[in-house]
C-alpha cells in the first residue's frame, strides 16, 4: 500500500518536471519567434543607421568601407546579400572580389554582423532605394576639442565613461599603456588611427559597430567629448607609441600564474607535515 | 533557430530546471545518495595534494565569478588602477593553475590507484572530464584573452542577468572566441550533470556548524602517549 502511494507521488513529481521543462521550451521558442522580422525598407533603414553607417555612406564618398551608392549596378544581388550576411566566410574562402575589396580598404575586414537573410534583404532594399536619391551617410557630428591626457584616462579606466561603458583597456592595448600592457581579447589599437583614418575612426567611435562591442556599448554609448578625447589619444599613440606583441605579455602572465601556484603548493607542503596519520595507516606501516 | 539560441538561451534554462528539480527530488527521495562519496580511506596522499588544491582554488574562483555577477561596477572600479588589475589577474590565474594541477592529480589518482579505480563510476569520469574542460578553457581564457576580470562585467554579467530576469540576450556571447564560449557552455553542462553526479555534495555545505552549540572535544592521544 505504502509503496504504491510513494510510487504515485514519484509519478506526480516526474510529471511536474516534464511540465516545467516543456513550459520552458515552449516559452523560449515563443521568445525566439517573437523577434521582429525586418522586411520593409523602413526596417532596412533602422539596421543601416545602427550597424552600417559608421563605415559606409550612400553617395557620401568612402569612409572606412566603400560608398554603397549604386552598389546594385556594380555587383550581383546574390553576391551582395551573401557579403552582407557572412563577409568573414567569403574572405576566408578566397572570393576574388572580396579579397580585392579587402586589399583596397587597408585590410580592414568587414565584421560579420549576424544579420539574417531577411534583414540583409531589407538593408539591401534600403540601400537601393537611397542610391542616387540623396545622402545617407552619418552626419559628421562636429566633435569638441579632444584632450590626449583625458583620452588616456578614459582608455585605462581611471576616469569612468559618462554612460557607464566599460574601459577600453578591458580588451585593448595601446603601446606600453601600463606595466604589462592592456587587454588582449580585442585588437591592438596603437595604430588604429592610421588604419581607419581620422574620419573613419571618429565615426566608428560614435557607433562602435564591431560585433563584440555592439552588445556591450548598445546601452552605454560614448559621449561626443569622450569620443573626441579618445580620438586625440589614438592620434597621439599612432605617432608616438610602438606596438608590443600581445604574446610577450602572455608569457609574463604564465610566469606569474605558475609562480603563484607553486607558492600555494609550498604552503600545502607545510600542512602536509602536520597531517595526522590514520589508525589503519599506522597499523600497516608498523606491521 | 541558431546554435547561439539553442546553447546560450534554451539550454541554460533546461539545465537550471533539471538541476533544481532533480536535486530537490534526490534530497527528498534518495537523501543518503547526496554525498561526495569520499575515498579518503582508500588513498590519502594523492587525495591531499589533489583535493585540497582543487577545492580551495575552485571555490575561490567560483566566488569571484559570483562577485563579478553581483557587483560588476565595483569590480570595474577596483580594476581602474592598473596595479590592482594586474594583482587580481595574477592571483586569479595562480588559483586557476593551482586548481587545475590539483584536478590533474585527482584524475591521475583515479586512473593509477587500483582501490580508487574499483569505486569509480562512469559518472565520476564524466564529471572529471567536464571539470578538466572547464579549468583548461578558463586558464587559457585568462592568459590569452585578457582581462577577463574586467570584460566579464561587461559581457557575462549582463548576459547572466538577462537569463535571470527572463529576458535572455544570448547574442552578447555570440561574437566571443570559441574557447570562451566553450567555457560558458561547459558551466551549463556541469549544471545539467550536477544533480545526477557526486557534484550534489556542493549543497551539503555544513552551514549548521556556524550556529550549532559548542562541544567539548577531548583528545586522549597526547595523554596516552605521555602515560606510555
Amino acid at each position: 500500500m505504502k509503496s504504491t502511494a510513494k510510487r504515485n507521488r514519484v509519478r506526480v513529481y516526474l510529471a511536474l518536471v516534464l511540465i516545467l521543462l516543456a513550459g520552458f521550451l515552449l516559452s523560449s521558442i515563443y521568445i525566439v519567434g517573437a523577434a521582429p522580422a525586418y522586411q520593409s525598407t523602413e526596417e532596412g533603414k533602422l539596421i543601416f543607421e545602427s550597424q552600417c553607417i559608421s563605415c559606409h555612406t550612400i553617395g557620401g564618398g568612402r569612409l572606412v568601407g566603400p560608398d554603397l551608392n549604386g552598389i546594385a549596378d556594380r555587383r550581383e544581388t546574390d553576391w551582395i546579400l551573401r557579403f552582407i550576411i557572412e563577409p568573414d566566410r567569403m574572405i576566408a574562402e578566397g572570393d576574388a572580389d572580396a579579397a580585392a575589396l579587402l586589399a583596397e580598404y587597408n585590410n580592414l575586414a568587414m565584421p560579420n554582423l549576424n544579420l539574417t537573410q531577411t534583414q540583409a534583404e531589407a538593408v539591401f532594399a534600403y540601400i537601393s532605394s537611397q542610391s542616387g536619391a540623396g545622402q545617407a551617410q552619418a552626419q559628421p557630428v562636429a566633435l569638441p576639442e579632444g584632450n590626449t591626457q583625458r583620452g588616456l584616462s578614459l582608455f585605462v579606466g581611471e576616469m569612468g565613461f559618462e554612460n557607464d561603458g566599460v574601459a577600453c583597456v578591458a580588451c585593448h592595448t595601446v603601446g606600453r599603456v601600463s606595466a604589462y600592457g592592456g587587454g588582449s581579447l580585442g585588437p591592438d589599437l596603437t595604430h588604429v588611427y592610421e588604419r581607419y583614418g581620422e574620419a573613419g575612426l571618429a565615426s566608428s567611435l560614435g557607433g562602435l559597430p564591431f560585433p563584440t562591442m555592439q552588445g556591450i556599448y548598445r546601452d552605454h554609448p560614448l559621449s561626443p567629448q569622450e569620443q573626441a578625447d579618445l580620438l586625440a589619444f589614438f592620434s597621439w599613440s599612432d605617432a608616438q607609441a610602438t606596438e608590443i606583441p600581445a604574446d610577450q605579455f602572455t608569457t609574463t602572465f604564465w610566469i606569474w600564474g605558475l609562480a603563484g601556484a607553486a607558492a600555494l603548493f609550498l604552503i600545502m607542503a607545510i600542512f602536509w607535515m602536520r597531517q595526522r596519520h590514520s589508525i589503519s595507516e599506522t597499523l600497516r606501516s608498523t606491521s | 533557430m541558431s546554435w547561439n539560441t539553442l546553447l546560450f538561451m534554451i539550454f541554460p534554462y533546461v539545465a537550471t530546471v533539471v538541476a533544481v528539480v532533480v536535486t530537490v527530488y534526490r534530497s527528498i527521495y534518495r537523501p543518503f545518495t547526496v554525498s561526495s562519496l569520499s575515498s579518503q580511506l582508500l588513498e590519502r596522499k594523492k587525495l591531499y595534494w589533489g583535493s585540497v588544491s582543487f577545492h580551495y582554488g575552485v571555490v575561490i574562483i567560483l566566488l569571484m565569478h559570483l562577485l563579478a555577477l553581483l557587483f560588476p561596477k565595483g569590480l570595474q572600479l577596483w580594476n581602474a588602477v592598473p596595479i590592482r588589475l594586474y594583482l587580481l589577474e595574477f592571483s586569479g590565474l595562480a588559483l586557476g593553475i593551482w586548481s587545475l594541477v590539483g584536478l590533474v592529480v585527482l584524475v591521475w589518482r583515479r586512473i593509477s590507484d587500483a582501490r580508487v579505480r574499483t569505486v569509480t563510476t562512469s559518472m565520476d569520469v564524466i564529471v572529471l572530464l567536464l571539470l578538466l574542460v572547464s579549468m583548461i578553457s578558463g586558464v587559457l581564457t585568462a592568459t590569452t584573452y585578457r582581462f577577463g576580470s574586467t570584460w566579464f562585467t561587461a559581457v557575462f554579467s549582463p548576459y547572466l542577468w538577462s537569463l535571470i530576469v527572463l529576458q535572455p540576450q544570448p547574442e552578447l556571447v555570440a561574437p566571443l572566441p570559441w574557447i570562451i564560449q566553450l567555457h560558458a557552455l561547459n558551466y551549463f553542462i556541469l549544471l545539467f550533470v550536477f544533480p545526477f553526479s557526486r557534484l550534489v555534495h556542493i549543497i551539503t555545505l555544513p552551514l549548521g556548524y556556524l550556529i550549532r552549540p559548542w562541544q567539548v572535544v577531548i583528545w586522549v592521544r597526547e595523554a596516552r602517549a605521555r602515560a606510555d
